[in-house]
Order: structure tokens, then sequence, then C-alpha cells
């Protein structure tokens, strides 16, 4: 298969378009590093600015999305020693959350001394969100380029929940360890309003509701949330924060320093996924559906902003993934075989 | 160019691959799923590095910037229509 002779996306990419020179449109658009280290300096600053701004005593400064992977672990630490913020660590437990990511998260809040809150949605009603995202057509194109479906529903549902309880519990900034190739920079901070966030969680979760009905709504976002003067209403919308787009992006060192915490690699996730195993499940059926590895473009970025070789992100996109890994989701979620 | 052609560009090449099929100028980019919170910030880089603006956070609301139509009429009440690019 043909991939861009500067990252790794492939011919198969949706939209994507190949100069003279092999070099993928998204390659041709890229503004190049120096504009980013600006832009990242600019978007640190304004981050530095809300923290003075909202500094707050007693409650959490900030709700933290926290898998258990490497990344998540380090923007915790980032947010502890760095910053010196008061945070609550949030985990979905979805059901497939690897045995050695479950010990890493409780090392890891208590060698930080983090306060930490799981939440373990039934077990019938994600199973059926997770195998009812197998079908093509329940997300836009769009979504798809950047996670499978089965990602897409999982992440919604995280949104959606740390949005709640930012609203809920009066916390102003929810934070996630996107890595810079998963969420562009732009998005890096941002301030979250009720009309905006409206429009975007009915696109959001419509799929899941379609999927479930109301089975999962006690963990989403409700009309009350969007309603002005209400006490858990519009004025309490949070930022959104993703430490890693403007902090820089070493992947070695991540690991460095999260292990030095106590935090220990998974061996039975796959090349992308430090705390997941239905990922390996998830990338083969987009795969399968779609022609691109659901990871090709966030792999790109970081290959195009320097944070990876392209050697080294071919490997990570070509890895396979362990097959009983794949076989134990495949039949933990009711599906017959899928090659 | 007029300012709702220079966007219709922009949202087909970067979020519908091409084809602009059944995108009107009033279709929500939001509700059809179109855009999703990633694109959005998506599109606020792409209006701050084409008309030289600044896209203040109190102004990432529906009414400027979920469909073609709001979007031209925010840059509009933004930069003017003096301001359009050729």
């Amino acid at each position: 298969m043909r991939l861009c002779t500067n990252c790794v996306l492939p011919e198969t990419f949706p939209g994507i378009r190949f100069d003279d020179e092999g070099r993928c449109s998204f390659c041709q658009k890229y503004v190049g590093s120096e504009s980013q280290e600006r832009a990242r300096e600019r978007f640190r600053e304004k981050f530095l600015k809300i923290l003075e701004e909202t500094e707050t005593e007693g409650s959490y400064r900030a709700l933290v999305a926290y898998s258990g992977g490497k990344d998540s672990t380090y923007t915790l630490m980032m947010l502890k020693e760095q910053f010196g913020l008061k945070v609550l660590a949030i985990t979905l437990d979805h059901g497939f959350v690897s045995p050695m990511a479950v010990k890493n998260i409780r090392h890891v809040t208590a060698a930080l001394d983090i306060d930490h809150m799981t939440i373990r949605p039934g077990e019938t009603a994600l199973r059926n969100v997770f195998a009812g995202s197998m079908s093509a057509g329940i997300y836009p194109m769009k979504a798809l380029e950047r996670a499978s479906s089965i990602c897409n529903s999982c992440m919604n549902l995280v949104k959606s929940f740390l949005l709640k309880t930012a609203i809920e519990m009066n916390v102003p900034l929810v934070v996630y360890g996107w890595s810079p190739g998963q969420a562009p920079l732009q998005s890096s901070v941002f301030k979250t309003n009720a009309s905006m966030i409206r429009q975007m969680h009915k696109a959001m979760t419509q799929p899941i509701r379609n999927m479930v009905g109301d089975r999962l709504s006690g963990f989403l976002l409700e009309e009350r949330h969007f309603e002005k003067g209400s006490e858990q209403g519009e004025d309490r919308f949070p930022y959104l924060v993703n430490p890693l787009a403007f902090s820089g992006y070493d992947e070695q060192r991540i690991l460095e320093k999260v292990r030095k915490i106590g935090w220990v690699d998974p061996k039975d996730t796959d090349s992308n996924s430090t705390n997941c195993l239905l990922n390996s499940f998830a990338n083969q059926v987009h795969l399968k559906q779609y022609g691109f590895h659901p990871y090709a473009f966030e792999i790109a970025g970081l290959v195009r902003e320097g944070y990876m070789t392209r050697e080294e992100g071919i490997k990570k996109l070509s890895t396979p993934s362990d097959v009983k890994v794949i076989e134990y989701v495949r039949k933990k979620l009711g599906f017959a075989a899928y090659t | 160019m007029d300012l709702n052609t220079v966007i219709r560009q922009f949202i087909v090449e970067n979020f519908l691959f091409g084809e602009d099929g059944h995108l009107s100028d009033e279709m929500s980019f939001l509700e059809s799923g179109i855009i999703d919170s990633t694109g959005i910030l998506e599109l606020v880089s792409f209006l701050e590095e084409k008309f030289g603006i600044a896209v203040a956070d109190e102004e990432l609301v529906p009414e400027n910037l979920d469909s073609i139509s709001n979007v031209a009429a925010y840059l509009t009440r933004k930069i003017g229509s003096a301001g359009l690019p050729v």
C-alpha cells in the first residue's frame, strides 16, 4: 500500500492526495515546527493565565480523565508536580481494562496521593454499545479519522460524564491526556459553553442512546446542565485542557518518568495502547471496514511534528496485536469470528 | 470569491472529503455530525489564519460557527465586508 513519503498516512485515508514527491496533502499543509513551537507557547501561557483566574480554595481545580495509560498517567504527574493542582482522577471501567492498567491506576494514584474515582456502568449496556458501534455509519467519517467507532463511543461517554461532573462539583478544568497527534494544538485549551456543548452533545451521544436507550443517561449531561441560572447550569461549563499538546511530547521520556512512580508496561495491550484490551479488536474492525488504521492519523501527526521517526511510526501501525486478546474481546462481545 | 464560498470550500475539503452532496448554507455542522468538537476548533484555526482575526472563547457559540451562513455572518460582523479574501 502506498504511504506518504514524509509521514505514515496511507492512500486509503479519507480525502488524501499526494504531490509529485509522494507527500500527502496533510504534510503539504503543515506549517512547520517553529510556527508550532510559537503556538504551543501561546497555549501554555493561556493555560497559566487560566490557572491564575480559576484559583479556588478547597474544591478540586481539575477533573482528569484517567485511563491508566502512560499519557494520562504523565498528565496527572504534570498537574500535581509541575502545577501543584488539586485534582480528582476519574476512570471509566468499561470491563476491558488491562489487569496491569488496573494495578497501575492503584499504584500511581497512591504514589501521587491523588483522589480517584472509578465509574463502572452496567456491563450489559456497555457491551451493547461496543457491539453496536461495530456497525458502519454510526459516526461521521471525520470522527473516524482519529479513532475507531468503539473508541468514539467510549470517549463520548467519558467526555459527557466529566463535563457533567465538573458542572455538578463546580470544578473549573477538565483535563485529558491526548497526545499531540490525537488532539490538535488548537484544542489544547478552550472554554466550553452551554450552547456549543448542547449542539455537540446531541451528535456525540445520540448513537449511544440509539443503541441502549436511556440505560446510560445517568452518566450523560442532562437538560438541567444547560439551563441558565440553575444551580448546576450554564455558567459552570469548564475549560477543556490537553496539556500534552502544548508541552511537547517525548514518548520515551514519558515512559521513563511514569515508570519511576511505579507504572509498569502492560504486556497484553496492542502497540498503540497502554491500558485497553478492547483496542486491539476495535482496531482490527476499523481496519477492515475503512481500509486504514485508526491510529494512522495520530501517528502521522507525531511523525510530522518530529516526535517520532517515520520508521517508528510504521512499526507501531504494523505490529500485530495479540490474537488471544482479540479473541477474548470478540467472544465477550458475543460476535462470531471476525477476520 | 464570497465568504460563503470560501467557508464551503474549507468545510468540503476538510470535513466532507471533497463531496459537498447535501451541504446547505443553513445546515448545522454539529447536529448533522459534519464537524465534531475537535473539528470546530480546526474551523476556528482556519478563520484565524485566513482572516487574521482572533476568535475569543466567548465567541465559540453555534450562532457564530455552526453553519456556513452563521460563520459568514460572524465574519462580516468581525471584519466587515471590506475584509473579504480574494
